[in-house]
């Protein structure tokens, strides 16, 4: 008895609830299929033209007996509401936070209450595609199948049009060194003096050797075709107004911002900078992207 | 008392039980509900659509599990209609009986299912029965469901041969009835030449409770249809009339201290009024049957005197000449009764469809062969809860 007050008692109790819970020859068939064979089944009414799972032995909407109706469902399902436990109390399965979803299995009309894994909390939406995963160990219960986790595209991409927005920038940084610029005149077939010979070079304007422009020019390659959009972004133009020249020796940093949509195609336009480590403007120039289409 | 006559005549068109038993891993529970709705619909040979309310009913804590009707509407067929959920301790069932009489007679709905359930082998009887008392005053004194109550009052006032003697007769007497219906999950065949070795051997659970006595812990479904007189006779040409019911719960009746009941018990009180108000001088003549919530011999042989308002040693009487079997004067649970089959939730409204099927005359093999025409059923709950209905043949009074 609590005394925590002088003049009003208080009991603590502690019940102690035993209990079984008979699955029945239906929910033991479900499991056993779970159990042994990796494969989720669901009953059909056919009457109805649905699929149940969990299964249930009568359609609660015609009374009709479906119990030996089986159907084999895909071990695959869209998420079609979620939520993210947080707090932690005794009788959970995990410690929290994790994700309590419902997942409708492709061929299935009703949803089944799983635990999703391998997707960050903060990106967990509905409507994402999950793959059950079946536990190592049985206990014959639903958690045969451990939890479910997002099916992840067979290739990544970046970002597609739908994804893009205004404002959105990304950038590469290299500092050009004389290697470079030899390996770029052999790529290029362009032995220009002026970037390869330092005698003829102090008789330029700039006094000695100078990096093709083409070579600052392309660290923006990796911004467009890696970062942003990203991979699988097609860029059908490209134009480049150079500014500065680069010197061996010099960082370049290479921008590309999104500025605008081209909705009639599904096209973004993104404006380009370079820069090198005085803060100078090396070039300056516009793109236009094909972002990437989601596959699947 | 604020009784008014009802607004309309209410019948019960269908009735459906499961087989009772110990053990029915073969269903979950919606799946074993479902059983006893699908028979009662096939009874009244109505489907879900004509059904216009549900009323689902066991003791909540039993199972272990929160908000069952909702678990079981994929077998009580609930999905989409109007749904109330009961859940009075041992009394559910006559309350289930209570709110499909009264729910039909309101005029609201025209036709009312009423189920009862209970798989008393998934869950933890004594656990549930414990959380019932208060905390602080009773719970640490609580002896669960068992009692020997009646045994000392019995045996106070007949002494303990003739007491004992009763109380074993009427015992035999129920598991006689229990063989009769296929539905029975305890029927031992037992007989008048055990009675000796029952009286001496039968394992001691409290004072002069033993083992046999007691009703057992059993897992089934009873479902009853009720609907208005128009309805009903539409649906049927046997309904079976629902012409009154009444409850009583008065908790302060269960004396711990002396095993006595110091004023009337609730079952006398209840039978008084139900009576008095329905001009019945003579119970004990005017019913055909009485299906009674009986959990032990003791309590079944004690109650009769209440029930049928008697004196002095008539209710041993009726026991000791076997007046209380199937084809005496009184008969007392043709099913068997409660110590046959106690599926909690589902205990007394199985009474109510039991007393309905022997009106209607196709109770099976535990069928009264006399004509009956004016049957009673019981509920009882822990609390001294009572709950009374009674059942009509003929529209006619
Ligand atoms: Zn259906």
């Amino acid at each position: 008895m609590s005394t925590q007050s002088p003049d009003s008692f208080v009991i603590d109790g502690k019940l102690a609830l035993p209990y079984q819970y008979f699955a029945g020859r239906t929910g033991s068939r479900f499991l056993t299929s779970i159990r042994d064979e990796k494969k989720i089944k669901g009953l059909k009414c056919e009457k109805c033209n649905k699929v149940f799972v969990p299964p249930r032995q009568t359609c609660e909407r015609c009374f009709e007996d479906i119990s030996e109706n089986w159907v084999e469902l895909e071990n695959a399902g869209t998420v079609t509401g979620f939520t993210i436990i947080r707090y932690e109390e005794p009788h959970q399965p995990f410690k929290p936070p994790y994700i309590l979803a419902q997942i409708k299995l492709d061929g299935a009309d009703t949803s089944l209450t799983h635990i999703v894994k391998g997707v960050a909390l903060s990106q967990m939406k509905t409507g994402i595609r999950v793959q059950a995963k079946f536990a190592k160990n049985s206990t014959s219960t639903i958690m045969d199948i451990d939890h479910f986790r997002p099916i992840k595209p067979k290739f990544e991409l970046g970002y597609s049009y739908d994804e893009l927005e205004i404002g959105m920038s990304a950038s590469f940084t290299k500092t050009i060194t004389e290697s470079d610029v030899y390996q770029f005149a052999g790529i290029s077939g362009d032995f220009n003096p002026m970037h390869l010979n330092e005698e003829f070079a102090k008789m330029t304007p700039f006094g000695t050797r100078i990096a093709h422009g083409a070579l600052p020019q392309s660290l923006i390659a990796p911004v467009l075709g890696m970062k942003l959009p990203g991979l699988g972004t097609v860029i059908p133009e490209i134009t480049v107004r150079f500014r500065k020249p680069t010197y061996f020796g010099d960082t370049v940093t290479a921008t590309a911002e999104v500025v605008e949509f081209i909705e009639a195609r599904r096209w973004v336009k993104l404006e380009l900078t370079w820069t090198n480590q005085r803060d100078e403007l090396v070039a300056e120039g516009h793109a236009i992207a094909i972002p990437p289409t989601p596959m699947g | 008392m604020g009784y008014k006559k009802k607004n309309r005549h209410v019948g019960i068109v269908g009735v459906g039980e499961t087989k009772f038993s110990s053990h029915r891993e073969d269903v979950n529970q919606a799946e074993m509900i479902h059983e006893a709705v699908r028979q009662a619909l096939d009874d009244a040979n109505l489907t879900m659509d004509d059904v216009d309310c549900v009323v689902h009913g066991n003791m909540e804590l039993f199972e272990m599990i929160h908000q069952p009707d909702l678990w079981h509407t994929l077998g009580s067929g609930a999905y989409g209609k109007d749904a109330f959920r009961l859940t009075t301790g041992g009394t559910t069932g006559g309350t289930l009986a209570c709110a499909g009489d009264n729910l039909a007679a309101s005029g609201m709905y025209d036709v009312v299912m009423a189920i009862g359930f209970e798989k008393l082998q998934e869950g933890h009887t004594t656990g549930g029965i414990t959380n019932m008392a208060d905390p602080l005053w009773a719970r640490k004194l609580q002896s669960g469901a068992l009692t020997d109550s009646a045994a000392v009052k019995l045996i106070e006032e007949f002494g303990a041969e003739r007491a004992r003697r009763a109380a074993m007769t009427y015992r035999i007497i129920m598991d006689k009835h229990a063989c009769l219906n296929p539905n029975s999950h305890r029927a031992f065949g037992l007989d008048w030449d055990q009675m000796d070795d029952l009286m001496e051997n039968s394992p001691p659970l409290i004072g002069d409770l033993r083992l046999i006595h007691m009703c057992s812990q059993s897992d089934g479904a009873c479902v009853v249809i009720y609907a208005s007189e128009e309805k009903a006779k539409q649906i049927t040409d046997t309904p079976v009339w629902v012409r009154d019911h009444i409850t009583v719960h008065r908790e302060e009746t269960l004396d711990l201290c002396n095993n006595y009941y110091p004023t009337d018990t609730t079952h006398r009180f209840a039978a008084e009024k139900l009576y008095e108000r329905n001009g019945i001088t003579n119970p004990l003549e005017y019913f055909d049957v009485f299906e009674m919530y009986d959990p032990s011999a003791w309590w079944g042989t004690d109650w009769l005197k209440e029930f049928f308002l008697l004196e002095d040693d008539d209710h041993l009487k009726l026991v000791e000449n076997k007046e209380i079997m199937i084809d005496g004067k009184m008969p007392i649970n043709p099913s068997g009764g409660v110590i046959a089959a106690n599926p909690i939730g589902a205990t007394a409204l199985v009474r109510v469809a039991e007393a309905a099927k022997q009106i209607r005359g196709n109770a099976g093999p535990h069928q009264i062969q006399k004509p009956v025409n004016h049957a009673l059923a019981s509920a009882f709950g822990g609390t001294m809860w009572t709950v009374l209905t009674m059942l009509e043949k003929e529209l006619n009074w």
